[in-house]
């Protein structure tokens, strides 16, 4: 060897390069020999576990019942993987009594101590593992030992003891962490802790409350956007409570947690909160009143279509699109406001939200709600929004239904309408609705010809 | 002109040098990151985001230009996508084929009047569709911007979700793939403002329905060289990058953003040709300026999967395209270099992009002429020029090969044996003579963009059917 090392030497760089060949060479080889024998491994480790997986399959129920004892798996590292793996994917599936079945044999068998042990002496990765198995088991013996690891140093562990204790899910669990939010003042990801108290309140979410009075602002907006997704009816002191509260974030969370309260109650705190100085304070509360579908809302919602700001406009229109049988009046007090912006708004949301395509099915049906149908789909025209019935003129899939559109169009003002039927025309196939294209067309003009410009005579017969 | 050729000599070795530390460093952070990726994952199961309340809607953004064949398959993969709450915005940029015909007779499209408001900036949109049949669905049909970054802009316009995905149309994503890039913004949406996720080559694969139901190699050399490429790229480049949050490029083919930011830096540069890496230079200057405390993060896991070109001489046109956008982004941000203000980004991020990818087709080709000229004339030993070019190839490929090993420890798709030995085999054809012929085509480019050429070329495409079929 030392006669090679000499050769190095005396080659100079050129030495090193070699050397450095050679040692870049060494890394390929150590690679593949890696990557070969990596394959090889799982190969045999996956055989070998899919075989234990049937085995413990085939004796399931006597694990799980504590019949055939513990010991006899817990020994071998993959079968007590196996089964642990098992037990919680069954246990994230199961309620009721099988749920009980299942934390019972987590217990009997010791996996849950063997958890907790391990969450209390390791470090790191381990800990994070134990902590996450822990949150799965939804065992209460966890939780004190998740409020524990909420102290620890690492970031990423208090994190992991955050989803755990959500997980849990029950309110026991969500009391340590609201205790260490309020009590600390390390910020904390926003996501992972509104998350956590929603899984662990679910059930009860009156367990926030004490907490929100005693909350610094940024954990008392954390609470209350959690409270705003898990909170009941009955808790209107508290929703009423937030919204006067000088956080606009909470103003907002809260006018969300209106849609719950009953609808007189509601309606003043929603109507109030949508005309708050911030922008998105009214933009929830558009949205509440939009959820609440109650014909009274339509004032303050009417309003929000007028609002300044374009997220606001959008979201009043997305809430009086969902005002059914109260459209029509809702066109015409949107047509009173003369805002142009607060119509066009208003008409693509009727259009974006399927609503047009709904009235437009209902033109060939009997009854009133044919009546109500035409009445809507003939304002929207006049008012502007054209150019959807026109092209539902050719592309549904409907004859009938196609001909009760041409019949509707020719009663509406000819003038906005040609230049669009003429569009339409140009692109039309030879086909059926080509022709019902031009019967409207061939109205429509006679009509403008006429000097009619307020409505159009009855559609063309078919030659 | 020996005299003269020893210190050029002597810089290109210090040139390879760094390089090869940088990427060797690239390389032992990147399996770092990953093998931590990992063990976050066993924790964090990105299913938990499909059943939060608080997931925020996504808008899936998808410019389309001539892109009849893969279309409706495209569309058809994102509208299965696992996601609460999801709206696919497709922009078709003046399709010359049946791009638009295809999505009309397939989604029933029916053009509407909805409101239109043109945040940023894009040229004008002659018709909004909306679709009969897929609520979530909205077509803009708009003139030709000769770019994609237009096209995103006019339906970044229309996006109405907090977090818009940028998606290419030639490109398929894995069901879970929105839940898994969405992870790190769930778990810190402050701070992190945008995440990429990892692009893989679908050529050779097979398509079902909008959906992978075979991980194959492709057939064709040129394309498995590819593949090579861009697990090289994703798993060493972008992982370790973004370990540093140095991450400058986000993949135009997926990556999500928070859209009030998007639309904060005017959206996507319309002229711009390399728009993704533009955009991601523009968010590091404004939250910088902003002094935030910000990240933008890399998934290894959430899998895009592309159309690569199939032919040589689209593969060229695309890399030339590349190397003319990197040039065309860099120098427009040239005042970030070595600001105290940007950080490491100007700092790091944009001098080893300047020195190590927009010059490094100028230097190699002047190293080996150089190089072989100093062996000429005698000033370099020609069995020194041999062995240094040997072990520039050997340690290149051991960095290749190095990308194999990580999606070998973690991700696996290319399951059978003969698929790995395949990739294996191809790593050492990857720097001879294929990065000579990538070479050609990057000084290529560099010189059409100072020539003032940087018109799109067309490329051919097969569309998503595996090689060997019809």
């Amino acid at each position: 060897m030392a006669s090679v090392f000499n050769l190095l030497d005396r080659l100079g760089p050129a030495g090193v390069v070699i050397q450095a060949i050679a040692v870049t060479l060494l890394g390929i080889a150590a690679l593949l020999a890696f990557i070969l024998a990596r394959r090889g491994w799982r190969s045999r480790l996956y055989r070998r576990r899919d075989a234990r997986v049937v085995e413990i399959r085939a004796q399931w129920d006597t694990i799980i019942d504590g019949r055939s004892r513990p010991e006899e798996w817990r020994r071998d590292p993959v079968s007590a993987e196996i089964v642990e793996t098992l037990l919680l994917d069954s246990l994230e599936e199961a309620s009721g009594a099988e749920a009980e079945r299942l934390t019972r044999a987590l217990r009997r068998s010791g996996l849950l101590d063997a958890r907790i042990h391990e969450a209390r002496v390791r470090r790191g990765w381990r800990k994070r593992q134990a902590l996450t198995s822990l949150g799965r088991m939804r065992a209460a013996e966890a939780i004190a030992v998740l409020a524990e690891a909420l102290d620890d140093r690492s970031q990423a562990t208090v994190i992991t003891a955050i989803r755990a204790l959500g997980r849990i899910g029950c309110p026991g669990a969500a009391v340590p962490l609201l205790e260490h939010l309020v009590t600390r003042t390390e910020p904390l990801p926003t996501f992972p802790v509104e998350n956590a108290i929603i899984g662990a309140c679910r059930s009860k979410p009156e367990v926030i409350t004490p907490y929100l009075d005693r909350a610094e602002p940024e954990v008392k907006r954390m609470l209350v956007r959690a409270l705003s997704e898990i909170a009941r009816g009955d808790m209107t002191d508290v929703l009423l409570r937030l919204t006067s509260d000088p956080q606009a974030e909470v103003r907002a969370s809260s006018a969300r947690l209106l849609t719950l309260a009953p609808v007189d109650i509601a309606l003043p705190a929603l109507s109030g909160l949508a005309t708050d100085e911030e922008w998105f304070v009214r933009l929830r509360a558009i949205v509440a009143l939009g959820q609440l579908q109650h014909p009274s809302a339509t004032t303050s919602l009417v309003k929000g279509l007028c609002d300044r700001h374009r997220f606001v406009r959008l979201r009043a229109a997305r809430g009086l699109a969902t005002m059914g049988k109260h459209l029509t009046k809702v066109l015409d007090e949107v047509e009173a406001t003369k805002d142009r912006y607060a119509l066009q708004a208003l008409l693509s949301e009727l259009e974006l939200s399927g609503v047009v395509m709904r009235y437009v099915d209902q033109l060939t049906i009997t009854g009133p709600g044919r009546t109500h149908a035409e009445r809507l789909v003939r304002r929207m025209v006049d008012l502007g929004g054209r150019r959807l019935i026109v092209s539902a003129l050719t592309e549904h899939e409907e004859p009938a239904v196609r001909e009760a559109i041409g019949g509707l169009l020719a009663t509406c003002q000819p003038g906005p309408l040609v230049p669009l039927v003429e569009r339409a025309l140009a692109q039309a196939p030879p086909d059926a609705s080509r022709q019902l294209l031009e019967r409207v067309h061939a109205t429509l003009v006679d009509a403008l010809r006429a000097g009619n410009e307020e409505a159009a005579k009855p559609l063309k017969a078919a030659s | 002109m020996t005299e003269l050729l020893q210190p050029i000599n002597g810089s290109i070795f210090l040139y390879y040098l760094v390089a090869n530390v940088v990427y060797l460093a690239l390389l032992v952070t990147a399996i770092y990151s990953t093998i931590r990726h990992q063990r976050q994952l066993s924790l964090v199961r990105p299913d938990r985001i499909r059943h939060s309340p608080l997931a925020p809607p996504i808008s899936l953004l998808v410019p389309a230009h001539n892109e009849e064949k893969t279309i409706v398959e495209s569309v058809d993969s994102l509208l299965a996508l696992d996601y609460p709450e999801i709206e696919i915005v497709v922009a078709n940029d003046g399709s010359s084929d049946g791009t638009l015909e295809a999505l009309r007779e397939r989604y029933q499209l029916i053009e509407t009047d909805i409101v239109y408001v043109q945040e940023v900036q894009c040229k004008p949109v002659r018709a909004i569709y909306m679709s009969q049949v897929e609520p979530r669905l909205l077509v803009v049909d708009k003139e030709s911007g000769g770019s994609k970054a237009d096209a995103v802009n006019a339906a970044l316009n229309i996006a109405s979700s907090p977090y818009v995905c940028v998606v290419d149309a030639d490109s398929i994503l894995e069901p879970d793939a929105l839940l898994r890039i969405m992870v790190p913004i769930f778990a810190d949406p402050a701070k992190v403002v945008a995440a990429g996720g990892i692009v893989r080559v679908l050529n050779g694969s097979r398509i079902e329905n909008g959906r992978m139901t075979d991980v194959r190699l492709p057939r064709h050399p040129g394309e498995v060289i590819q593949v090579v490429e861009y697990l090289r790229s994703f798993l060493i480049g972008r992982e370790g990058w973004a370990f540093f949050n140095m991450l400058t490029i986000i993949s135009g083919a997926f990556g999500v953003f928070r859209r009030d930011l998007v639309r904060a830096v005017g959206g996507y540069r319309p002229g711009a040709i390399g728009e993704d890496i533009d955009l991601v230079l523009r968010l590091h200057r404004l939250l910088r300026e902003r002094k935030a405390d910000y990240q933008i993060a890399f998934v290894p896991d959430p899998v895009c999967w592309t159309e690569v070109p199939s032919d040589m001489r689209s593969l060229g046109r695309q890399r030339a395209r590349w190397q003319k956008g990197l040039l065309d982004v860099l120098w427009p941000n040239r005042d970030m270099l070595f600001r105290p203000t940007y950080g490491r980004i100007g700092g790091i991020a944009l001098p080893y992009l300047w020195v190590w990818e927009l010059f490094a087709p100028i230097i190699e080709a002047a190293g080996l002429v150089t190089i072989v000229a100093a062996a000429c004339l005698g000033a370099l030993s020609r069995e020194f020029m041999v062995q240094f070019l040997i072990f520039g190839y050997v340690f290149a490929t051991m960095i290749s090969i190095g990308s194999v090993l990580l999606e070998e420890i973690t991700y696996r798709r290319y399951s059978r044996w003969q698929d790995v030995a395949r990739l294996i085999g191809y790593c050492f054809l990857e720097h001879f003579p294929y990065r000579q012929l990538h070479l050609w085509w990057r000084l290529t480019g560099l010189v059409e963009y100072l020539r003032g050429d940087v018109a799109w070329k067309p490329m051919r495409r097969v569309g998503f059917r595996p090689q060997g079929t019809t």
